[in-house]
């Protein structure tokens, strides 16, 4: 599978969930395929969407919050997975775009490339549903289980790197964040 | 009241209910009682800027946020700041308790407590410094208006004179 793939199948499945993107293919992705004011795309802050994500979560415990993340920026901020077990919110869903490289700056492997797992990381850190997927069939019984089960959960799935989207003409941060507060009425 | 509980009411007052931190033993006399207090969501990190990113959720999700950090924790925060509150005009406060500062033991806090004023101006963020613990409340919800109607971090700073330090005493 790829991302667009993985994207697609998340947007099959939400109506209103809130998802937080990461910087560069998977912003890119989500605004081409299903732009919608629930989404808050990342602009920078390298890492941090899982951070971001978990904000939203505990803010509004009634909306179920899904972090699209990436292997190379959550190698950054790892210890957000221990932060997220600790706090342990039942509505936030972490999935990670797992294409082993270092996609915006030129493809360099990353570590998930060699002996790294980043689902290991996860159940170590002591999130309680963790799954690791290489298939599209794989990521969609994935999503359902926890889309249906008490967060929160986190799912790394594998991805081959297919290209990405163009970006959106306009890079506006502010509008994007005011869109989504505003979302929320 | 202390500055323990000027920081509290202020909080309240302002109805900044999510903090987000990294302790350390000056802001733990706080912490501590924020832990205690249900009107308080409080989520300890791992580092720093990962309660930056907690607290730029918070605002998306239209909450309001504080988060703690000692001043060597500044440095684990600056790319939050520059690429994420600052251009998507995202406001919370930063409480920095100073190391570096009056009574220091510690070469290792100097050059970074020092610097603290000049990176906060280089990157435009106010601040203000808690000094006198009979003013730190009206400060703290002067700061909270200023933030998030200009909708820009602002930092204040905690200095050893208001706390005593590490020691609580020189």
């Amino acid at each position: 599978m790829d991302r667009s793939e993985g994207i697609k199948l998340v947007l099959s499945r939400i109506t209103n969930d809130l998802i937080v993107a990461n910087l560069g293919p998977t912003t890119f992705d989500l605004h081409f395929l299903g732009d919608r004011p629930e989404n808050l795309y990342s602009w920078g802050g390298m890492g941090l969407v899982s951070s971001i994500a978990l904000g939203i979560a505990v803010t509004v415990p009634s909306r179920r919050v899904i972090a699209l993340d990436g292997d190379g920026s959550l190698l950054m901020n790892l210890g957000s997975l221990a932060t997220i077990a600790r706090q342990s919110p039942s509505n936030l869903i972490h999935i990670v775009w797992d294409n082993q490289q270092w996609g915006e700056t030129g493809g360099q492997p990353t570590h998930t490339a060699f002996n790294t797992d980043l689902s290991k990381i996860a159940e170590g850190a002591g999130i309680p549903n963790v799954s690791r997927t290489s298939t599209i069939e794989e990521f969609s019984t994935a999503l359902d289980l926890a889309l249906s089960s008490e967060g929160p959960s986190c799912i790394v799935a594998r991805i081959v790197e297919a290209g990405k989207a163009d970006r959106p003409k306009e890079v506006e941060p502010n509008a994007n964040l005011i869109r989504f507060r505003n979302s929320l009425d | 009241m202390s500055w323990i509980d000027n920081i509290i009411a202020g909080l309240k007052s302002k109805n900044i209910n999510v903090i987000s931190y990294v302790p350390d033993v000056v802001t733990w006399k706080v912490l501590k009682e924020l832990e205690a207090d249900p009107f308080f969501t409080v989520i300890p990190v791992a580092r720093e800027e990962e309660s930056l990113g907690v607290a730029f959720g918070v605002y998306a999700a239209k909450g309001k946020a504080a988060v703690f950090m000692q001043s060597s924790g500044l440095g684990n925060s600056i790319n939050a700041l520059t690429t994420l509150a600052i251009p998507y005009s995202a406001p919370f406060l930063m409480f920095i308790s100073l190391r570096g500062d009056l009574g220091e033991f510690n070469p290792g806090q100097v050059a970074g407590g020092k610097a603290v004023r000049p990176i906060l101006d280089a990157l435009g963020i106010q601040h203000y410094t808690l000094d006198r613990e009979e003013k730190v409340e009206e400060i703290i919800k002067g700061a909270s208006e200023l933030c998030f109607n200009g909708k820009e971090p602002l930092a204040l700073l905690i200095p050893t004179i208001l706390t005593g330090g590490k020691r609580g005493s020189f």
